[in-house]
């Protein structure tokens, strides 16, 4: 349960904005995801952070191995309302996208071959209180 | 997503006076007005994907390398093919420490569950010597002293450091900020790599399963993030022989995965090239 402790200082750094976001609890709730998975078998590959502004959006390459089973996972903080995942291949094909309309979406996919793809973060909703600002926004890879 | 919008204009919990467009009831005689049309889902063009792509996330971990190893039905445990060496951090090339504590760290991962006190506490000291070298600051240091102080008093079992060991590696490690620079994390990573892909090609070989090479070892990408951050502007200039082999075996890792795809040769030249370098530590 150490992330917690490193991230936050990290997240309360972390620039751009006016960020009136609630990082705490984006981590929190992502931090929660990852440990919780452990006990179905998920291991983490590395979570991260961003401040997003409404339409502004983070792309990670990502090595995935064919066989494995990936679950992207994000939690938004309070400030926003929708948070899309989206996840494209080398070419930079769309290959799956979230089907929520909320700030905590999830995306599994298992490869058929070993290869590099991204996954796109996209602060699709800020919430209307936060027009205009940051939102804090955690992602992290986990596999099994 | 498409409830996107919907849902954003429902309501305010900031005592907000105006009422949401959707609330309004229609005047009367007049038609309901349309719904606001929800924004089409956002989509990326693949110069867009390239050109903003983050690394963070790009490298798979020593664990992931050895649990895609048992997925291809290779019953090899790395852990047990990592030579019982001490890697010390008594050198001044902070390249080099960041790769020597890359390898710990991978090390430690990959025996957590099995080896026994004294070696996990050992490379416990070695990993928490080299982040101080490389001054991660002090929140890492407290981290691996009170992992160390459990171990030593029994009162962690196996399995759950292996999770804070999960996590270290993968959460805490690529969001610490480094005095030495933002090439430190790239460098750790080399170095836990590099481990990872000399323990599976050595896997590979012993079994001769190399038809599992490119599922396994072809990431050319990975390789050319390392090389990136090796050969960076304003490196540590100071000759140093392990950076230079390390250099010489990232280019030769880059002609290999380069290949249409991997056998033997290719599996035996990874396995010699990545093993050069892990023998200078």
């Amino acid at each position: 349960m150490r992330m917690l402790r490193t991230l936050l200082p990290l997240l309360a750094l972390a620039g751009g904005g006016p960020a009136l976001a609630d990082q705490k609890e984006a981590d929190t709730c992502l931090r929660t995801k990852i440990w919780s998975g452990y006990d179905d078998g998920w291991a983490v590959r590395t979570a991260t952070s961003a401040d997003l502004g409404e339409g502004e959006h983070r792309i990670y390459l990502v090595t995935l191995y064919a066989g494995h089973e990936y679950k992207f996972q994000v939690c938004g903080d309070n400030q926003i309302d929708n948070v899309d995942l989206v996840l494209h291949d080398q070419a930079g094909k769309e290959l799956s996208r979230d089907a929520s309309s909320d700030r905590e979406p999830v995306l599994t996919y298992k490869p058929q071959k070993t290869d590099t793809y991204y996954v796109a973060v996209y602060a699709a909703d800020v919430s209307d209180q936060a027009k205009g600002a940051k939102a804090g926004v955690a992602m992290a890879v986990t596999y099994r | 997503m498409v409830l996107a919008v919907a849902l954003a204009v429902v309501g305010c919990d900031d005592g907000a006076e105006t009422p949401a467009p959707a609330e309004k009831a229609p005047a009367a005689g007049q038609a309901e007005a349309p719904a606001k049309a929800p924004p089409p889902p956002k989509s990326f063009d693949a110069g867009t994907l390239k050109a903003d792509a983050e690394t963070i996330a790009l490298v798979p971990s020593p664990a992931e390398m050895e649990k895609a190893l048992s997925g291809a039905g290779i019953d090899a445990k790395l852990g047990e093919m990592i030579k019982d060496r001490d890697i010390k951090m008594d050198v001044d090339n902070k390249d080099q420490i960041a790769v020597r504590t890359g390898v710990v760290l991978a090390d430690l991962v990959l025996t957590v569950k099995d080896a026994d006190k004294a070696q996990v506490l050992a490379r416990l000291n070695r990993l928490k010597a080299g982040f101080e070298k490389l001054g991660a600051g002090t929140d890492v240091q407290a981290t691996i002293d009170e992992l160390a102080t459990q171990v030593d008093n029994d009162a962690i079992t196996r399995d759950k450091l292996l999770q804070e060991m999960d996590e270290l590696s993968g959460v805490m490690v690529p969001e610490l900020e480094y005095e030495a620079g933002e090439w430190v994390v790239p460098l750790i990573h080399a170095g836990s790599w590099l481990e990872g892909a000399h323990l599976v090609s050595g896997a590979l070989k012993a079994e001769g399963k190399y038809n599992a090479a490119d599922a396994m070892l072809k990431q050319p990408a990975v390789v050319d993030y390392f090389i990136k951050y090796v050969n960076r502007e304003g490196g540590d200039k100071a000759p140093d022989e392990v950076v230079k082999r390390l250099r010489e075996t990232l280019n030769t890792l880059k002609e290999v995965a380069a290949k249409p795809t991997l056998g033997q040769e290719e599996v035996e030249t990874i396995h010699s090239s990545t093993g050069a370098v892990l023998s200078m530590l």
